[in-house]
């Protein structure tokens, strides 16, 4: 069975080239619009990758959230952050992140940093 | 001197053991990857550590001898028997080259100089037409071109890892699409069972990459964890497929290479003689112990007495633990006779293989210190006498290659060592016919065969000037007799003419000290092993009744011969009104040793009787008792060998057939002691 992944932002530009680029890959792929938006649509997701500035609940807010839940224990999470915000970058990783992918990027470089993270 | 450069003389004298057994199986199958790895291991880590230590000569000699099993390794070249010859030439000279680092002799440049240059003459001239394609199959096409180059990776997760998603499994797939890449768990931070938080990962690993892909790559895979975890990238090796890689590069990787040698074994290196006075202080603490247990059961003081059993407790667990930290695995000793072997077979033009079993099986150290002598000239002596040329081989429709067997087992307290050969073997009349020559034996006399082979083992009985095949056989082997019977170990030998030849050797597992059973017959005191002990049982006045004067006595049904110690010591008092036996397994059988009383369990220091009592057969040392006595620690099998032969020599008839061990039934009274 393809494996799910969850894209979360709330630009709808971003998620189409994710969904496109990660569809095309064999994944298949669900949208969530923000981080409240996302964690409703936990249940069976391989995958989260999730932009840090977003409305409701920030991406930040979002890995804390999924890892303080019991059922979700281990599921990979990757940030998208932009080079300007290292700092950020260290506050998602101390909130849990398993990696990121530094805007902009290419269809490659998320394709890679994917499969490191579910193979 | 310093204490790195120590460790790394010692570890580079393993290497060279462990150099030195690959070559021998490469010699046996030329072309096992897995074997070729380990003398390249070996070397690299000699080379690597060597230069880090200061020993740049050696560095720089293993790193030449490297670069050709490099080559092994890649398939570019085969592992000829010259080669390998060479090669363990080579190991000899770095051996010397170590030793005379120690301070111990001189290495000749000028031999290892020839070695080197013979060993890339012959490596060097068909590099070229047996060269492999340059790039591994398995290597993506994307991997950006360049030298490959060997890192060495080792990589532990953090304890949050996985919680925070990361499956370190697929960052080990993802560099495999980089290279080549050997992959080595180490799995010692495995809490038990009990502890394991199943959601934490334990496991860290040592990695070997073969890549082009450059180092930023490498840390590329890892860069969402390197935070978190313990990773360390380092060059190892430049593969280069040539013997000329820089020197500068064969130093920089020392640290890594090193790292990789040790692999976290969790072990420390103590000096020998250390040990040894801490077993000497451990026996003395026995003997103290036992001076304590015997005051307190005199005093009846409650106090004393828990404090002594406690004691007694604890000395018996430091003298387990001390002894068996001196416990060492026969493997090192048979590995080594690998070598003899094969230099042997070379000078005797002899096909000869050596088979080895029970390598695991552990004697104490000093036990396998003096065995390599004996061992030596006994596997010589096969090889020398037992097996035959292969023409003569084949002549007698076997196999041309001979076979020599190491085997090792436990047998109670003891450890059965034997070396068996399928050559010519020993023929029972000739010896028998020899030492009737000789004046060894009377031409009337009844000997079995195990007897008449124990003959070779007598001093003078092969030395004599016309050598014959049968005395050709017994070179020395009353030096092998003594030398084992040092160890308080005895030596059996078995034949089948024209089918091999099988010595046994019977040694003690320690030297030092035992777990003993205290007996005592009027006022002497002596100490039975528990090993061979099997049971205790009263001898009342009616069994010996109903034996009608024969010296057997009804156990549960089974018919047990016993040997009075008061008649065998010509202790000439009368008897008490009960007596008791103890049940020994000896190899005539089940046997009984009857005693005034039993006293009980002692853990026995061995104290050796000196020189004067050397011939002295049943008694294999003595030790001292809590109250200052002596008590003698006798050897059941000896003794009860020495009854059965004393009663059978009173009968030379009854020799026909082995005897059964139920026909010990009338023993006479010894007064060899």
């Amino acid at each position: 069975m393809a494996k799910v992944i969850l894209t979360v932002d709330d630009s709808a530009s971003i998620r189409q080239m994710v969904k496109f680029t990660l569809s095309e890959a064999g994944y298949s792929v669900i949208e969530a619009v923000d981080g409240q938006d996302a964690l409703s649509k936990l249940a069976s997701v391989n995958l989260v990758i999730t932009d840090l500035n977003m409305p409701n609940l920030d991406g930040i807010g979002l890995i804390k959230q999924v890892r303080a839940n019991p059922e979700c224990k281990g599921l990979p999470i990757i940030m998208l952050t932009t080079e300007s915000q290292e700092s950020r970058k260290q506050e998602g990783k101390a909130a849990g992140a398993t990696g990121w992918i530094v805007k902009p990027f290419s269809k490659q470089q998320m394709l890679a940093v994917v499969k490191r993270v579910i193979g | 001197m310093d204490r790195f450069k120590q460790g790394f003389l010692e570890e580079a004298r393993e290497l060279l053991s462990e150099l030195e057994s690959s070559l021998l199986e490469l010699d046996q199958q030329p072309d096992d990857p897995e074997t070729v790895g380990r003398a390249f291991r070996a070397l690299h880590t000699i080379k690597g550590s060597g230069a880090m230590f200061g020993f740049e000569d050696i560095a720089a000699f293993a790193h030449d001898l490297e670069a050709v099993f490099d080559r092994l390794r890649k398939g570019q070249l085969a592992a000829s028997a010259d080669l390998i010859n060479l090669a363990l030439a080579a190991g000899d000279q770095i051996k010397t080259m170590l030793d005379a680092a120690a301070g111990e002799g001189t290495a000749d440049p000028q031999r290892g100089t020839r070695i080197l240059s013979e060993i890339r003459e012959l490596a060097g001239t068909p590099e070229s037409h047996q060269e492999t394609p340059a790039a591994p199959p398995d290597s993506p096409a994307s991997a950006p071109a360049g030298t490959p180059v060997e890192w060495s990776i080792h990589f532990r997760p953090g304890p949050n890892t996985i919680l925070n998603g990361t499956n370190p499994l697929l960052l080990l797939r993802e560099l495999r699409e980089l290279g080549s890449l050997r992959i080595q768990p180490d799995v010692s931070a495995i809490p038990r069972l009990a502890e394991i938080d199943p959601e934490s990962c334990y496991s860290a690993w040592d990695l070997l990459l073969t890549t082009a892909a450059g180092r930023d790559a490498i840390r590329d895979v890892f860069i969402f964890v390197e935070d978190d975890c313990e990773l360390r990238i380092e060059a190892a090796a430049p593969e280069t497929g040539a013997s000329a890689a820089p020197a500068g590069t064969a130093k920089r990787e020392a640290p890594a290479s090193a790292a990789q040698g040790s692999g976290g074994a969790s072990s420390i290196r103590v000096a020998a003689e250390r040990l040894d006075q801490l077993v000497n202080l451990v026996g003395e603490l026995v003997t103290v112990q036992a001076r304590l247990s015997e005051i307190s059961a005199r005093r009846d003081d409650p106090d004393i007495r828990a404090v002594s059993e406690e004691i007694d407790r604890l000395t018996a667990e430091l003298r387990e633990n001390s002894m068996s930290i001196r416990m060492l695995p026969l493997r090192n000793t048979f590995e080594r006779f690998r070598r003899l072997v094969h230099d042997l077979g070379i000078e005797l033009h002899k096909q000869v293989d050596l088979v080895t079993e029970g390598a695991e099986t552990e004697l104490d150290k000093t036990v396998i210190d003096q065995l390599n002598d004996p061992l030596v000239h006994l596997i010589r002596n096969s090889m020398d006498h037992g097996i035959e040329t292969p023409e003569a081989r084949r002549a007698a429709g076997k196999p041309p290659a001979g076979k020599i067997r190491l085997r090792a087992m436990h047998s109670g307290a003891q450890v059965l060592i034997q070396v068996s050969d399928d050559g010519r073997g020993l023929d029972a009349q000739a010896v028998r016919a020899r030492a009737i020559e000789q004046g060894m034996i009377d031409a009337s006399a009844q000997l079995s065969e195990s007897e008449l082979f124990s003959l070779i083992l007598a001093p003078g009985f092969s030395t004599a000037r016309e050598v014959t095949d049968v005395s050709g056989r017994g070179v020395g082997m009353d030096v092998v007799r003594r030398s084992v019977e040092t160890l308080r170990g005895s030596l059996e030998i078995a034949s089948q003419p024209g089918q091999g030849l099988t010595v046994t050797l019977r040694l003690p597992l320690t030297l030092a000290i035992i777990d003993g059973l205290l007996v005592r017959v009027e006022d002497a005191y002596f100490i039975l092993p528990l090993a061979t002990s099997l049971e205790c049982v009263e001898l009342t006045r009616q069994d010996i009744q109903n034996a009608h004067g024969n010296h057997l006595a009804d156990v549960r049904g089974e018919t047990i011969p016993y040997i009075r110690l008061r008649e065998f010591f010509a202790m000439e008092t009368a008897l008490p009104e009960r007596e008791q036996m103890m049940v020994v397994d000896t190899e005539e059988g089940h046997c009984g040793l009857v005693v005034d009383e039993v006293l009980g369990n002692h853990q026995t220091v061995i104290k050796n009787l000196g020189r004067f009592y050397r011939d002295v057969q049943m008694v294999s040392g003595a030790t001292i008792l809590g109250n200052g006595t002596v008590a003698l620690i006798l050897d059941p099998h000896r003794l009860v060998q020495h009854a059965v032969h004393a009663t059978l020599q009173r009968r030379p008839d009854s020799r026909q057939t082995r005897r059964p061990p139920g026909s010990l039934s009338r023993p006479s009274p010894q007064k060899r002691i």
